[in-house]
């Protein structure tokens, strides 16, 4: 944990909080017997939120065959789950969209990663054919939230940090060691100060380290490997470059083989390009 | 003239070009050149085999080596390229950190491109392939020189 008079402990207290349309609609999710004038009335509050949403509805990702034309329709064709998870995206976009200093990410790349990231958990879930929580997707797209408050810090130690990569230390291992704290943890607190799940929480603080996360949770597994994947396949690879350790306990737990990558990895680019296209139309 | 070659994607260029590609993890980067007939051809493939995903193969040859490569090689002869004047170069191919065989999608990269290399008589003049680092590639197709990037490191390859 982190003092909030540290300056990066500072930085997380500063860190913009989520709007309030997409807390209000999270904390809706669990209850049961939500009504869809509840979410309509909830989206009214923010005209930009329901047009984006419908935007994304409609995004050969989903692959709906009509025209979603109203939050009715998307909460009946999607489930009220699929329409949290895009408000959360639509109001998460503009955070991560930026330049990210440290690692080296041009603007857009952190955010296009995220992207990735998320439909190729999705797409190993599919592959692997797992009982995951329809949470991975948000797990998925806000799991390096904590590169935009580190990433300034990463860049003032820069050289610190590539003497402890030349020790064959990971990335995250030598954030920790220099900085106190890496953007894995970082994340984490951001986003349990926004009041998202604690499995999406768990699941952001261990991604590049499952095996010390104290309970074992397939949405985590799975984050690190589609993680892992996106940036051997380029999307949001940066100044840290590979070096991460990709968990053989996990390789083994998921019974994930090099096919069961290398075909998710053929069709995430597809699958990724078609949602980024409908939030930045 | 600036051509951007994205992750899955092959460009050519002709005098005056510059082909980048930014990024190769594990994925392949081949930069081939003519220095005579002035034309190169730069392959960014993501992965090695494309029986893994025929159809996305048919769709898009160059996003594996085992496609990709012939590809190159037979868009560059139409341009009026010579085999035996070709200069061939390869980047990336690197892995995470750790023996973890599943994630060798980089070195299955590289062993395929070998392979086929082999077969067809191609050595390769230069490589920087391997490790953990990520790459990026200026090919000027006008002197045939191919600079490589990585962290805040330049080369000549």
């Amino acid at each position: 944990m982190m003092l909030k008079e540290h300056p990066i402990g500072a930085q997380v207290e500063k860190f913009p909080s989520m709007p309030g349309a997409a807390v209000k609609l999270l904390a809706l999710v669990d209850e049961p017997g939500v009504s869809v004038p509840q979410i309509e009335s909830i989206l009214r509050q923010d005209p930009g939120l329901t047009a984006n949403l419908l935007r994304l509805a409609n995004s050969a990702y989903f692959g709906i065959p009509s025209k979603v034309g109203s939050v009715r329709q998307a909460v009946i064709l999607l489930g009220l789950k699929r329409v949290v998870q895009m408000v959360i995206a639509t109001c998460t976009s503009a955070i991560m969209d930026r330049t990210v200093p440290g690692y080296d990410l041009p603007a857009g790349e952190l955010w296009r990663h995220s992207l990735a990231v998320s439909v190729a958990a999705e797409g190993l879930v599919r592959e692997l054919k797992l009982d995951a929580a329809a949470e991975i997707f948000t797990a998925a797209l806000l799991h390096d939230i904590g590169k935009i408050v580190l990433g300034q810090f990463v860049q003032d130690d820069y050289a610190k940090i590539a003497l402890a990569l030349e020790q064959g230390l990971a990335f995250e291992t030598a954030e920790s060691i220099v900085l106190g704290i890496n953007h894995a943890e970082i994340g984490a607190q951001v986003l349990s100060k926004w009041s998202l799940p604690e499995g999406i929480v768990h699941a952001v603080r261990w991604h590049h380290e499952p095996e010390k996360a104290e309970r074992t949770d397939p949405m985590l597994d799975v984050v690190h490997v589609a993680n892992m994947l996106c940036l051997m396949i380029g999307i949001g690879v940066g100044r840290d470059g590979l070096n991460y350790l990709p968990s053989p306990v996990v390789t083994k737990r998921l019974g994930l083989t090099t096919s069961h990558l290398e075909k998710v990895a053929s069709q995430t680019l597809q699958w990724a390009s078609e949602l980024s296209q409908a939030l930045a139309a | 003239m600036n051509h951007i070659v994205n992750v899955g994607d092959l460009k050519l260029g002709g005098n005056g070009d510059l082909l980048v590609t930014h990024a190769l993890g594990s994925c392949l980067g081949l930069m081939v050149y003519d220095p005579v007939a002035k034309v190169g051809a730069l392959l960014h493939a993501m992965l090695p085999l494309s029986s893994i995903n025929p159809q996305k193969a048919q769709a898009n040859p160059a996003m594996f080596v085992d496609t990709g490569v012939p590809l190159l090689f037979h868009s560059l002869y139409e341009r009026g390229a010579v085999k035996g004047r070709l200069v061939s170069k390869a980047a990336g191919c690197g892995n995470p950190m750790g023996k973890n065989e599943t994630f060798k999608i980089g070195e299955r990269n590289y062993t395929v491109l070998k392979k086929l290399l082999w077969k067809n008589n191609v050595l390769l003049e230069a490589e920087d392939v391997g490790g953990t680092n990520s790459r990026t590639i200026h090919f000027n197709v006008t002197s045939g020189e191919v600079t490589l990037s990585t962290g805040g490191d330049k080369r000549l390859l």
